[in-house]
């Protein structure tokens, strides 16, 4: 992104902060034109992505994204329904981010409604299998200092004043938790799931009330780990986790109007998508 | 170093036990072979015996012990020196700056590129390098990194790191211990092992030395050493040994191991490393553990006492 701190950026375009890297990294087979329309608008979404900023051209982003164009022109449709890309023909032309009038709030309401229960179930296992595991590590593994990172978060999430930085402070929490855990398999695990959920996180982060539990909940892993008690940590660790995603469950069964159709089958193996018409949730 | 800041990272780091000062290799000490009246213990908290004869420079292991502190000591002072060229160049660049009277910006530190990149080429031990403004150094930037690294396929990139505290969690990076260990010792210093979540992502060492201008503190030159190519340059050395070794830093942290029961990344509770470090270059026992430093460097090898 611009104020990125860095020289003109080499033989890179200027910008590639590390989220936006993330943002950009291949995505497995599975699921790839859902993926690549969350993985841009997150990237939208979270300020990564400026708008009014022109995308890579469709081969560039294809190989970037590890699919084939023709996925990245289906995701490009979807992201085009929502209105968070506009296409331009011609001399100048290209796909251009575009933020909508409507609140943040409700076009991640959007986003989320881009997710069925179940993948988010499965999300949540996935973090709390990650996050606990990184405590229980971390508990064994801790020393004087190394949890030094985790209370200035937690300090820093109880004093901030937007969803969206409570958001990017929460994911930083659970990076830090593997890193204490001495594990950079875990780490780089904690950086993509904050890639798929670093932008709806905000949305339970906005009840005041939550983030009180929040921190206290984050406050209590870390006198866990401090004590070496492996297993409370983990418990403690896996709670917070769940606890966010059952909200984002119901916050998903309250949002209306975008009953999920059958997702295509294709979804769930490594072939290409067939073109779909209208895509789930986008008519 | 890692993905971004706003932490200190949960590193064990340590500053570099070296008198005299940034970038200079510690004299070449023997290391195991002082007499007990040579050092009187560290009077630390952790009971430790002073000096024994019985394992002294005639002990029959005395070769292998002497071989890895060695390997270790020099290993690292490679890496050193990278890290002190780039300091060295950095020191000059902003001079020249200064002597034009004008203010240092980001874009001065491309001048950095030809030597951070034939650094990178000539040691493949070190995984990335470069000099990391103090904030407020630069006029145009809060902060900035200009750092090397080679990618996974060998090529040589700049890392762009977005450092906007409005998109980032990040962009604060004066919390890692690579950055605070120089700034507050004046010295060069070992950070790590820890995970490296701003710049790489890996799990490794980050040797560091501060920058200073005109006596000021103007930033630090660093390099990344990832873990699996220290292990890889130790181990041999490593496993010479009689009996299963670890090295581990001044907060009890193994940095390579060749004991199963304690492998890199745990920690080894009990004896103050730190004090080790800290004291005259000489074998140390404390709670069944023989504890040798590398000389020079911050890390000490523990094995078994026998």
């Amino acid at each position: 992104m611009r104020p990125n701190g860095r020289p003109d950026g080499g033989d890179r375009a200027p910008g590639a902060g590390t989220a936006r890297k993330a943002a950009f990294t291949p995505v497995d087979t599975r699921a790839r034109v859902d993926t690549v329309v969350r993985r841009i608008a997150d990237a939208i979404e979270l300020g990564l992505l400026a708008d009014g900023e022109q995308l890579p051209g469709e081969t560039e982003l294809a190989g970037q994204l590890g699919v084939s164009t023709v996925t990245l022109r289906e995701a490009l449709m979807a992201l085009r329904q929502q209105g968070l890309v506009t296409t331009r023909r011609g001399r100048g032309g290209g796909s251009f981010v575009t933020l909508p009038d409507s609140p943040p709030e409700d076009r991640l309401r959007a986003r989320l409604a881009d997710w069925s229960t179940e993948e988010l179930r499965d999300l949540g296992d996935h973090w709390a299998a990650v996050s606990g595991t990184a405590a229980l590590l971390a508990a064994r593994r801790t020393q004087p200092g190394d949890l030094r990172p985790l209370t200035r978060t937690v300090d820093e999430l109880t004093a901030a004043t937007d969803p969206a930085t409570r958001g990017r402070l929460y994911g930083r929490f659970h990076v830090e938790l593997a890193a204490a855990a001495q594990s950079a398999r875990l780490t780089r695990e904690e950086i993509a799931l904050q890639t798929d959920l670093g932008a709806l996180l905000c949305l339970v982060l906005d009840d005041p009330s939550h983030l009180a539990v929040l921190s206290d909940r984050h406050r209590a892993v870390i006198s866990a780990v401090q004590d070496e008690a492996d297993e409370r940590a983990r418990t403690l660790a896996e709670t917070c986790v769940r606890e966010s995603v059952e909200r984002l469950i119901a916050l998903r069964l309250a949002t209306p109007g975008r009953a999920a159709e059958p997702r295509s089958e294709e979804d769930t193996h490594g072939q290409e998508h067939r073109a779909r018409g209208a895509r789930r949730g986008h008519h | 170093m890692a993905r971004s800041t706003g932490l200190a990272g949960p590193a064990g780091a340590t500053t570099d036990t070296t008198r005299g000062g940034n970038g200079t290799a510690g004299p070449a000490r023997a290391v195991v072979a002082q007499t007990p009246a040579a050092h009187p213990g560290t009077g630390k908290a952790v009971p430790m015996t002073a000096g024994h004869a019985h394992d002294g420079a005639a002990a029959p292991d005395a070769g292998p012990v002497a071989e890895v502190v060695r390997r270790v000591r020099d290993t690292l002072e490679q890496v050193f020196t990278a890290v002190a060229e780039t300091g060295a160049d950095t020191s000059a660049l902003l001079a020249d700056v200064s002597e034009a009277d004008r203010a240092p910006v980001a874009a001065d530190l491309a001048a950095l590129r030809p030597g951070l990149r034939a650094r990178l080429a000539a040691l493949p031990l070190v995984s990335g390098v470069g000099f990391v403004a103090a904030p407020g150094l630069l006029a145009d930037v809060p902060g900035c990194l200009e750092w090397w690294q080679r990618g996974p396929g060998g090529a040589v990139r700049p890392l762009l790191l977005d450092l906007d505290p409005e998109h980032s969690a990040y962009s604060d990076y004066t919390h890692w211990d690579w950055y605070t260990l120089p700034r507050e010792t004046g010295r060069r210093a070992v950070a790590g092992p820890y995970v490296d979540y701003l710049c790489s992502d890996e799990y490794g060492l980050t040797l560091s030395a501060p920058v200073a201008l005109a006596g000021r503190f103007v930033g630090v030159a660093a390099a990344d050493v990832y873990l699996r190519h220290f292990e890889t340059a130790v181990l041999p050395a490593l496993l010479r040994l009689p009996v299963p070794a670890r090295l581990v830093n001044a907060r009890g942290r193994v940095a390579a191991s060749t004991d199963p029961a304690h492998l890199a990344g745990s920690l080894t509770k009990g004896p103050d490393f730190a004090a080790v470090l800290d004291g005259p270059q000489a074998e140390h026992h404390a709670g069944g553990l023989r504890l040798v430093p590398c000389g020079g460097v911050p890390l000490v090898l523990v094995t078994a006492a026998r």
